[in-house]
């Protein structure tokens, strides 16, 4: 058996694949919420949404808290205690491509030179299955070369119609397809060739386009542009973009004591470089004053690249969610000098 | 993979608690744990995060050379924050956190055989004390030595003991130290400049440059100071025809982790991030120019 064996799961067998993952722990899965959807922890199939475009808040949120305790402390022991790691496996389900390369870059930051042992504790316990989907006007994972996932996920479940056409991404996946053979069949030629005119046809349906080529250097050289002005008037320097995204990943630590003044905890959460403080130094200087600086900081940092990816994975979030309407793509577009309508 | 936590404090005792200025305290530290202070080594620039518990930790830069760590590590705060009030407020025996030491320091290996140019601005110095008692321990590997310390006056003179005996008696170890002070009024001063007029002025540091021998082609020239002096610094340097690959500066940011991961300290554009921390602090004038924002 190759390890890149293409299998099939038919959809009256998802019931099934659903209770033998839930074996493997929590199930955390996209629920419609009103008029958005968010991962969220569900006991049976039916609570899943997987007909969904993009949760509001990015999966990245089961393994970096927005809140957590690093440490906890004594005073009166002059002592840090690190925080006991017996967190149940996170099993995701449900995860789209784009999400999971932003997981990937992410891991890139907490878990490469000095590994982040938060992250690295959940991230090893988890077990991530993705599923196709369909883009909307805001979708451009096309254009970031993130539409597809090769790695990062244990299953990768994609709807041929009648059924899924299922990949391995990892030794997990690998196992669990044969622990439980039964439920899969070895995808035929007909399945394959099914699945790559699926591929191609939601390929086709992306609108929004975003040329990648030699972007970071049009960043460079639109420092001083007026796009900055533009959208540093525009942008009411909220933060809502760095919380939504997927790759965002700036944290604040704060110290906080319990009641008695001797225990406490070491917090750390999610911060926003679009926040006033995010540049501010002892003294009272700000390296980010206003919105015009910290805007073109988020998109420089979004449009850099770490090794061969960008900070971006085009998922659209961040204009979807942004109250003040700053369109991604057509500030990126403005930076390359491409004329809006 | 490592079982270390990056972002663990290290008990460290408060052996000194000297105080320099209405603002500034010489804090020395030592660890407890005789392990972590055995491989705890580290290069004039690097940094450290030095925490209260309960109260929170700030990056602080190393103003000792390595060679002097068996005294304890030397810190220069300056009460400006709740973390530092704080620090402050501790006496000799009462207990710190550190981390580190963390970010690259200056390259001193690519210094050796250079003549030196020391530029640092009020607390700027502190980074800059490191290399200069570095070059002090390995005199023979280094050539001329020029300080120019520029202060607001003379109650805000940082480390004055060093100070004064480089201003007054520099000659004999090969130093020249030049100083210039803001305030017109300040008279401790001014007799400085009445002793030594070819050494002391009232005025910004850069008015130094206009005392100063043409340095030589083989200087390389070491900044430290508030973000606008970097600018007028420079501008001095280039003027003396200084190669951008031989201005060193070390900077500062806003970080929570030291380690790249928190992402507050961010420089740059999309083809030139980089993180003050781990890349930095220290940086060299080409980087600097190729990293928009920096300075």
């Amino acid at each position: 058996m190759e390890g890149n064996q293409l299998w099939i799961l038919e959809k009256e067998n998802f019931n099934e694949f659903f209770n033998i993952l839930k074996l493997k722990g929590n199930i955390n899965a996209p629920v419609k919420q009103g008029t958005i959807n968010a991962f969220k922890k569900v006991e049976s199939p039916e609570e899943i949404n997987l007909d969904y475009t993009r949760t509001m808040i990015p999966p990245k949120k089961y393994f970096i808290h927005p809140e957590e305790v690093i440490f906890t402390f004594d005073k009166k022991e002059e002592k840090y205690f690190e925080p006991v790691f017996a967190e149940d496996t996170i099993v995701l389900l449900g995860v789209h491509a784009c999400d999971i390369n932003a997981m990937n870059l992410l891991a890139k930051v907490f878990m490469e030179e000095l590994p982040d042992k938060y992250y690295l504790e959940r991230r090893k316990n988890s077990y991530i299955i993705g599923t196709s989907c369909t883009p909307d006007e805001y979708c451009f994972c096309k254009s970031t070369n993130t539409a597809f996932a090769n790695e990062g996920f244990e299953l990768f479940l994609h709807d041929i119609g009648q059924k899924y056409l299922v990949r391995i991404g990892s030794i997990k996946g690998h196992r669990f397809i044969l622990e439980n053979q039964d439920l899969f069949d070895e995808a035929n030629k007909n399945d394959i060739l099914q699945f790559k005119k699926t591929e191609q046809e939601r390929l086709d349906q992306f609108t929004l386009e975003l040329e990648m080529n030699g972007l970071q250097n049009m960043l460079d050289i639109s420092f001083d542009d007026e796009v900055w002005d533009e959208y540093g008037e525009k942008c009411l320097g909220c933060g809502s973009c760095n919380l939504v995204c997927p790759r965002c990943r700036c944290y604040d630590v704060q110290d906080y004591f319990n009641l008695d003044l001797s225990t406490g905890n070491r917090v750390r959460k999610w911060y926003s470089c679009m926040l006033k403080d995010h540049g501010l130094v002892a003294g009272g200087h700000n390296f980010r004053p206003t919105t015009r600086e910290r805007i073109r900081n988020r998109f420089n940092c979004k449009g850099s690249l770490r090794e061969d990816m960008q900070n971006c994975v085009g998922c659209g979030r961040c204009t979807v969610y942004c109250p003040a309407d700053i369109n991604y793509v057509e500030v990126m577009k403005k930076v390359r000098g491409v004329s809006i309508e | 993979m490592s079982k270390v936590n990056p972002l663990e404090p290290i008990k460290a005792r408060i052996v000194k608690n000297h105080k320099m200025t209405d603002i500034e305290n010489l804090i020395t530290i030592k660890f407890q744990d005789l392990a972590y202070s055995e491989n705890f080594s580290y290069l004039p620039g690097q940094f450290v995060k030095l925490g209260v518990m309960g109260v929170g930790e700030v990056p602080i830069s190393i103003c000792t050379a390595y060679d002097k760590f068996n005294d304890g590590l030397e810190l220069c705060i300056r009460n400006t924050g709740r973390v530092t009030n704080a620090i402050h407020n501790l006496k000799v025996g009462n207990i710190l956190w550190a981390r580190g030491p963390y970010g690259n320091g200056f390259p001193m290996d690519q210094l050796e055989g250079k003549d030196l140019l020391l530029v640092a601005g009020g607390l700027g110095i502190a980074p800059i004390r490191g290399v200069i008692q570095y070059a002090l321990n390995n005199r023979e590997k280094f050539g001329e030595i020029s300080i120019l310390y520029g202060i607001r006056c003379y109650d805000l003179m940082l480390f004055k003991d060093d100070i004064l005996d480089w201003f007054r008696n520099g000659d004999e170890t090969g130093i020249k130290l030049y100083l210039s002070y803001e305030d017109e009024e300040d008279e401790m001063c001014y007799d400085l400049e009445c002793e030594r007029d070819d050494r002391c002025t009232q005025g910004l540091v850069t008015k130094l440059f206009s005392m100063l021998d043409t340095p030589s082609q083989n200087t390389v020239a070491v900044l430290g100071g508030p973000p606008i002096m970097y600018k007028f610094t420079v501008m001095e340097l280039e003027k003396l025809g200084f190669d951008p690959e031989s201005v060193y500066m070390t900077l500062e940011r806003r970080m929570k982790c030291g380690v790249g991961q928190c992402g507050l300290c961010i420089v740059g554009t999309g083809k030139s991030i980089k993180y003050v921390c781990k890349d930095g602090p220290v940086f060299s004038l080409w980087e600097a120019m190729n990293t928009k924002g920096m300075i």
